[in-house]
């Protein structure tokens, strides 16, 4: 585009951005990258900036920790986990639900609903869900494998703690991907759907053929955003599991923040941080990439 | 596309099309430039305000880095305290020159009426606290105590570890773990309580002092006083009276293993009596099953007691005496992993995954035999709602049979975990109003009643066990028998590992000990990943400070424990 | 014909499995907000005695606590109401702030590549931050500028999270519109500024309801940095949830209920605006 740029326009849309960065994010995470390179806890005694530089010591102590390993290896295993499932579950649903039929608005209103709650609240009732005196278990399994069922105790064995987590994210957003790949799928021009038709296509054809296509866009924006939430999941672990059995359920951000708060490691969990940070960026750069030579 | 000449590109528009990559790679570049110096600026303002808003008015506790003697015993005697002009009707000691010295303060203007106290602390001991404002506020209600109640211990450790960073002096006292009084302390965040322990006397010394040694390694840091003490923590076995002493059960346990049913002296005994009790399966009044033991191994911060106790009732010592190495991974060691998964099968399965409220819901509906918790236990046991009440024995944590100079004895210890105090922030605009609410809330005669009203809080003065009068009340709320055995249990306590990184030398082992528990872990490798572990917290705090203050903390442990160690020549 | 019978039936099946599957645990709270304190610990759904104690007690805690038994000696008592609000306040302004700080960059990138793609970039890259390891420099910072326990302090901060989400939606709506229209306009000789406001602003309007409710959602039940920012002022709906924790046991029956009070105001206003929630989420990114 070969506008020049208004004085007014670049003022506003740069000013506004970069006070709010600036005076909420920009320093604290320049302070977090120089404490990533300090040996330093508040119970040292000394404020932070008079710490003694150690250089890249807590990079390396991080990458020999198996703790962090484990955290990084069970949160990309949750994040594939959930985010593929809440993808696949999403899409159908937004495939069945773009017929019209009686009480479509209703079920629409419905499954939307656990987008509107804390995640605090749906940890909580998961984790009460899930206990052996629970429904889940005196209900719903005991009807499959009878009295059985009674003495599964889910937050005792790291696999079915780990589905336990699982499933509450899915519960709760799902949602979230399907209302934007409905709202993608909905937008779609009926001209096109039409002409299809006319040609004589199979409606899984034109699903397949014309409307996936169409709406790859959205999919990535929701796949990434999705990932991005997921890769930080913090509540449940916390609320549900604690991380257990052991450090089976432990995701990324529950331990570095309880190297940070907990242990009071705070340079430790900095150069924790950044490596995730890193990790991150290489692959969000990859997505932003695709996303701009798209848009012109 | 083969770009451009140099001239065309920065001013002339025109050509901007053509040359939009260039373009944008040098505008990517400059963003990438502003942006460092953004946050290089950011940095400095960082700095500048830092250190600008630094409050002045703060004076910084030096503490001496050379270490003595950190934890002693004997109590230097202090000072004769400036007479109260005036006792307080129906005040005693204590909480009268308390209340005497908050007067004399709003009298001489020092503050001013409607001062405000914050108090943070955990909601297990909202009751305890409420009590006690309650009845500070009959004799100033000019002073207001208002609490800052958090859901878990960890959150407390957390906001005040970020107080220690932030000194916004939001909170004026803090309730804490005895545990982190290290860690607090070097932090800046907790004053110094030597000259308000001589201006106003908590009574420390005396008949009525707190239950020695406890009273003084949970408020001394390096010599220092920093703390009141609320509470006492000694564990005690608990366990069902009238199982234990039923006939039918008695002889039926004496003809399966040929040993009487009594209450158990060691863990071994105690494994059989629990496999008994579990295989009979019985059902408790709630409906659940009647589990035969319940021992700490939950995760959050638990389960290290009951390894720790095992292991230290076996001979076992935390850290070498001369060299500071962990001595964890060790027959002793492996013992006490060896005592917990023979348990294991005899416990509820949440054990290794409840929270620890859920041991003191399980006994208290009858659904376990034995198990081992903090006094109030027994205060929630003897509840008129509890499904026990009347039905509860106490006794001494079953020991370990060792060998000294060939002789076999029964070697027993009682950990004393947690212990809440009281400690003053820092950055409190009020410390002596503050100190003097604690002061009262934990003097003889209101301490009593504080303690009896609420949960976590446990009896912790000599005289609530002594004294006739005091005594007939703390037996409302305990049973005669549990003061009994909990004089006897004080005796043979140890402390925590009470030294800087105390949390974090003890969240691993808890850690560890839920990770074997639960069949993560094999417990060699456990073993040496806790000493492993240890090792590199003791080099962060330099091995040398860490090796005195352990040397001083091991002389805190009872004489028993001592005896088993010298035989074994790990001390001298 | 048969076919599509079954592939009809099929559908509703899905549906219909799903639908319940979604409503299990919503019952399970609304089950758990009417139960008694007795109740919370069983696998029925319906409560045996009914009680609205569980939502009596957030409002008025210290008459109500004495029917919790030692749960509710050991718990919390401020009243729930304070909390409410705060979320409120600070969730309505750092959703308003974020929405029109992302709508003019959104803009300016979408149009002039103003602001580049390197601050883009790094406006992603705080939303990929673990929220955990910004804590203590937050911490540290917000000390030193006497904002700790503020609503402004939040305010700020959540807007500066959020302001992402604002821009990346509101940037494809942007580039959706033709920019013809906006040529035109300056033709007529209104400046940038006013075309900003005049023509492009109510193009966007979906866009900007879709971005507001996602930014609503998100800091509404933020967690973990008003776990640590707060202390007592600003104390916002989630803390307060998360407090109802006493040394017995959790308090599921208050904090189910208090969740339902909660859930209200994103509902109604999710509801309000469902009309624009299908077509604002595309985020204009469907094109024929």
């Amino acid at each position: 585009m070969s506008r020049e740029i208004p004085k007014s326009i670049k003022l506003l849309s740069t000013l506004p951005l970069n006070i709010v960065l600036n005076a909420v994010l920009i320093i604290p995470f320049a302070i977090m990258i120089y404490l990533a390179f300090l040996k330093w806890s508040p119970a040292m005694g000394i404020d932070w900036w008079m710490a003694a530089f150690i250089g890249i010591a807590n990079f390396i102590r991080a990458l020999g920790d198996v703790r962090f390993i484990n955290a990084l290896t069970n949160t990309a295993i949750y994040t594939v986990a959930v985010v593929s499932i809440e993808f696949f579950l999403g899409l159908l649903l937004a495939y069945l639900m773009l017929e019209e039929f009686i009480g479509r608005k209703a079920v629409l209103s419905l499954i939307i609903y656990p987008l509107m709650l804390p995640p605090v609240i749906v940890a909580s009732v998961f984790y009460l869900m899930f206990q052996p005196y629970g429904p889940v278990n005196n209900v719903f399994l005991r009807a499959i494998l009878g009295e059985d069922a009674l003495r599964i105790t889910w937050f005792l064995n790291p696999r079915l703690a780990f589905t336990a987590l699982i499933i509450a994210d899915i519960w709760q957003w799902t949602p979230f991907i399907f209302l934007i790949l409905y709202s993608a799928l909905s937008a779609v021009p009926k001209r096109l759907i039409e002409a299809a038709q006319v040609l004589g296509a199979s409606s899984f054809t034109i699903f397949w053929k014309i409307r996936l296509p169409l709406i790859k866009p959205l999919i990535i924006v929701a796949v990434v955003l999705r990932a991005l939430e997921a890769f930080k999941m913090f509540d449940y672990a916390y609320l549900m599991t604690g991380g257990g059995p052991g450090v089976s359920t432990e995701t990324v951000s529950l331990y570095i923040y309880r190297v940070s708060v907990l242990y009071t490691d705070i340079s430790y969990a900095a150069a924790m941080s950044l490596i995730v940070l890193v990790m991150l960026a290489i692959i969000i750069r990859l997505f932003i990439w695709y996303f701009f030579e798209r848009v012109k | 596309m083969v770009c451009c000449s140099e001239k065309n590109d920065k001013d002339d528009p025109t050509t901007e099309s053509q040359s939009s990559k260039q373009a944008s790679i040098d505008k990517t570049r400059r963003a990438f430039l502003i942006a460092l110096g953004t946050a290089a600026v950011g940095v400095g303002v960082g700095y500048a305000l830092g250190y600008l808003t630094k409050p002045a008015e703060v004076i910084r506790e030096t503490v001496e880095r050379t270490v003595t003697i950190t934890r002693t015993i004997t109590v230097t005697p202090t000072p004769v305290p400036t007479p109260t002009p005036t006792p307080i009707p129906g005040l005693s000691g204590a909480a009268s020159r308390a209340i005497a010295g908050v007067r004399d303060l709003l009298s001489r203007g020092v503050i001013a009426p409607g001062t405000t106290i914050r108090i943070l602390h955990v909601a297990g001991s909202r009751a305890n606290l409420e009590k006690a404002i309650e009845l500070w506020s009959k004799y100033v209600p000019e002073v207001k105590i208002e609490l800052i109640t958090l859901g878990t211990e960890p959150d407390v450790y957390t906001k005040a570890m970020s107080e220690a960073v932030t000194k916004t002096g939001a909170f004026d006292a803090i309730t804490i773990f005895s545990t982190w009084l290290g860690d607090i302390v070097e932090a800046g965040l907790a004053r110094t309580l030597d000259d308000f322990y001589t201006k106003y006397d908590p009574e420390y010394i005396g008949p009525c002092a707190p239950i020695e040694p406890l009273g003084s390694y949970v408020t001394m840091y390096k010599g220092r006083r920093y703390s009141l003490t609320l509470d006492s923590d000694v564990f005690t076995l608990s366990y069902r009276k009238d199982l234990l002493t039923s006939e039918t059960y008695r002889k039926e346990f004496e003809a399966q293993y040929r040993k009487p049913l009594k209450v158990p002296d060691t863990w071994e005994e105690l494994i059989d009596m629990a496999k008994f009790f579990t295989e009979l399966r019985l059902t408790a009044p709630s409906g659940g099953r009647v589990w035969g033991a319940y021992f700490y191994l939950e995760p959050a911060f638990a389960a290290y007691i009951t390894w720790f106790n095992i292991f230290v009732e076996a001979g076992g010592i935390p850290f070498d005496l001369e060299t500071m190495d962990p001595k964890v991974d060790s027959p002793e060691g492996r013992y006490a992993f060896d005592i917990i998964l023979r348990l294991k099968p005899y416990m509820p399965p949440e054990a290794i995954s409840a929270a620890w409220a859920d041991l003191y819901d399980k006994f208290v509906k009858g659904e376990t035999v034995f198990t081992a918790a903090w006094p109030s236990l027994t205060k929630e046991a003897m509840r008129p709602t509890s499904a026990v009440r009347g039905n509860v024995g106490t006794a001494l944590m079953p020991g370990v049979e060792v060998e000294i100079g060939g002789r076999k004895i029964i070697n027993k210890a009682a950990p004393n975990p947690v212990n809440w105090v009281g400690i003053i922030s820092n950055y409190s605009a009020n410390p002596e109003v503050a100190y003097l609410f604690l002061q009262f809330a934990t003097a003889p005669d209101i301490g009593l009643d504080m303690v009896l009203t609420g949960v976590i809080l446990d009896l912790f003065r000599a005289c609530w066990f002594t004294d006739p009068a005091y005594r007939a009340k703390s037996a409302e709320g305990y049973g005669e028998e549990f003061l009994d055995e909990y004089m006897e249990s004080i005796k043979i306590s140890y402390p925590d590992i009470l030294i800087r990184g105390g949390t974090e030398y003890l969240s691993k082992l808890t850690t560890e000990v839920n990770n074997v528990a639960a069949g993560l872990k094999d417990p060699e490798k456990a073993l040496s990943d806790i000493a492993a572990e240890w090792d590199s917290i003791t080099k962060k705090y330099g091995r040398d400070a860490q090796l005195e203050a352990w040397r001083a903390l091991a002389q805190l442990f009872p004489d028993n424990v001592k005896n088993v160690w010298r035989a074994k020549g790990y001390m001298k | 014909m048969e076919f599509r019978i079954i592939a009809r039936a099929l559908r509703y099946v899905v549906i219909g499995v799903f639908a319940l599957w979604t409503l299990i645990p919503l019952a399970w709270i609304v089950s758990l907000a009417f139960k008694s304190y007795a109740e919370w610990r069983v696998s029925y759904f319906i409560p045996k005695n009914p009680t609205v104690d569980n939502f009596l007690l957030l409002f008025n805690p210290q008459e109500l606590l004495g029917r919790y038994g030692v749960m509710g000696a050991t718990a919390i008592i401020e009243p729930a109401t304070k909390p409410l609000l705060n979320s409120l306040i600070i969730t309505a302004a750092s959703t308003v702030l974020a929405v029109f700080v992302g709508f003019f960059t959104a803009y300016g990138a979408s149009r002039y590549r103003v602001p580049g793609p390197f601050t883009l970039f790094f406006t992603l890259l705080t939303r990929m931050l673990p929220p955990a390891i910004f804590i203590t420099p937050i911490m540290v910072y917000y000390s030193n500028l006497r904002i700790l326990d503020t609503h402004i302090g939040l305010i700020a901060l959540y807007s500066a999270v959020t302001v992402t989400y604002a821009i990346w939606i509101l940037k494809g709506f942007i580039d959706a519109i033709p920019i013809e229209w906006e040529e035109a306009a300056m033709l007529e000789g209104a400046t940038p500024i006013k075309v900003l406001f005049k023509v492009v602003l109510p193009l966007v309007r979906p866009g900007l309801v879709v971005a507001g409710l996602f930014i609503f959602l998100l800091t509404w039940s933020e967690l973990l940095f008003a776990l640590v920012l707060t202390n007592i002022n600003a104390v916002t709906l989630s803390v307060h949830i998360s407090k109802y924790v006493g040394a017995v046991g959790q308090l599921f029956g208050p904090q189910a209920a208090l969740a339902l009070i909660g859930s209200i105001i994103p509902v109604v206003i999710g509801y309000t605006i469902q009309k624009h929630l299908v077509t604002g989420f595309t985020f204009g990114m469907v094109r024929g």
